[in-house]
């Protein structure tokens, strides 16, 4: 439900634009934000309900596609909600307090696992190096 | 907006220049008063129905053969032509950076350098054509630092929700310097280094000082000897 905590133990998925991964490598700059955002989107897999991680992406690619343009080497970042929220909580000089919320659409395109990370700010590149340090698996997000 | 007398202006050039044809062979000189707003900026600031008709564009790549005539509605789509024209402006100016930094002798990687600065501007055209593919200002920013610090190794480049150019460097032991290069001079600044009495922990650092004295700022976390050749 929308404002949901997304549990500690389940799994995001963020777009990485290729100008966010040259060369394939994620960069904390996909985990800034624009400067009219408050918080950066991600898709929650477990809401996906899929029998394995290989098919939740294969969901996570059928959604991008739908909803933008996928560059030849814009890559999908899978992270931990637990891992991301603890290394920012204790790492961050000023121990911040990221919230991960279910934040489902229902526009032309249906996204029911769209999420966000809230509690952001502009100048966060240390945040953003820290959620970096806790991407675990890197795909394509190119169907 | 005064109105504007064409036969006036006219006038205001050499009368011998302006009927005549110039053949490729020949070359061109420019007779035309030093007041006078050839620049595409200045251009867009004359009365619109100078353009209802017909406005040519030329560049140093343009195919005299092919210029395009292309026809303005100007009174309807003002802002957005101006929009274009600032836009296009912002373009040029990236790829004359990327040019001076591939031609540049101070940098010892220019060329891949260069060669990753393109790959990133047209990515991030080709995924959003009306964008700005790189902060024009964030890029004279990061290549006034690489001028004045040529011993440097060449970052990591990537782009932030912005267009703004962010160099990272990596090294042993989990250590990252990152920049954000931000269009108005300053500079950002992470730092990520082992913490030497509790091998268990990091020391994490960031910052903002101006381009020019960001390394002298740095200085006491140790940053230039890992990130330099």
């Amino acid at each position: 439900m929308k404002g949901d905590q997304i549990p500690d133990s389940d799994h995001i998925a963020r777009f990485c634009r290729p100008w966010q991964a040259p060369d394939g490598q994620i960069q904390a700059t996909a985990f800034m934000l624009r400067s009219d955002e408050e918080n950066f989107s991600v898709n929650w897999l477990e809401f996906l309900n899929c029998s394995s991680r290989a098919h939740e992406i294969n969901e996570i690619r059928n959604i991008y596609s739908a909803k933008f343009t996928v560059g030849a080497g814009a890559k999908i970042a899978v992270l931990n909600v637990g891992e991301v929220r603890e290394n920012v909580l204790t790492e961050s000089p000023d121990r911040r307090n990221l919230e991960v919320l279910h934040d489902p659409i229902e526009d032309d395109v249906c996204d029911p696992s769209h999420g966000g990370i809230y509690n952001l700010k502009q100048d966060d590149e240390l945040i953003a190096e820290l959620i970096l340090e806790t991407v675990r698996e890197s795909y394509s997000a190119r169907k | 907006m005064p109105e504007i007398d064409l036969y006036k202006m006219l006038n205001r050039f050499d009368p011998a220049q302006i009927p005549s044809i110039v053949y490729g062979n020949k070359s061109i000189e420019d007779n035309s008063p030093n007041d006078y707003p050839y620049t595409d900026t200045a251009a867009w600031e004359l009365p619109s129905k100078i353009f209802s008709k017909t406005r040519y564009r030329n560049t140093a790549f343009v195919n005299q053969e092919e210029s395009d005539t292309f026809i303005i509605d100007l009174p309807e789509n003002q802002d957005a032509i101006t929009q274009a024209t600032l836009l296009k402006s912002e373009e040029d100016q990236v790829q004359e950076l990327i040019f001076r930094i591939k031609w540049s002798r101070s940098i010892f990687y220019q060329e891949s350098l260069a060669n990753k600065l393109f790959t990133l501007f047209y990515d991030a055209k080709e995924e959003d054509p009306d964008c700005l593919g790189i902060a024009a200002e964030s890029l004279r920013n990061f290549y006034n630092f690489l001028q004045l610090h040529p011993n440097i190794k060449c970052p990591t480049i990537s782009l932030t929700p912005d267009y703004d150019i962010y160099a990272s460097w990596r090294g042993e032991q989990n250590r990252v310097f990152s920049i954000h290069f931000l269009p108005d001079g300053d500079a950002r600044f992470v730092i990520f280094k082992p913490n030497d009495r509790h091998p268990t922990r990091k020391i994490r650092i960031s910052g903002v000082a101006t381009t020019d004295i960001l390394m002298e700022t740095v200085t006491p976390y140790c940053v230039e000897g890992w990130i330099s050749e």
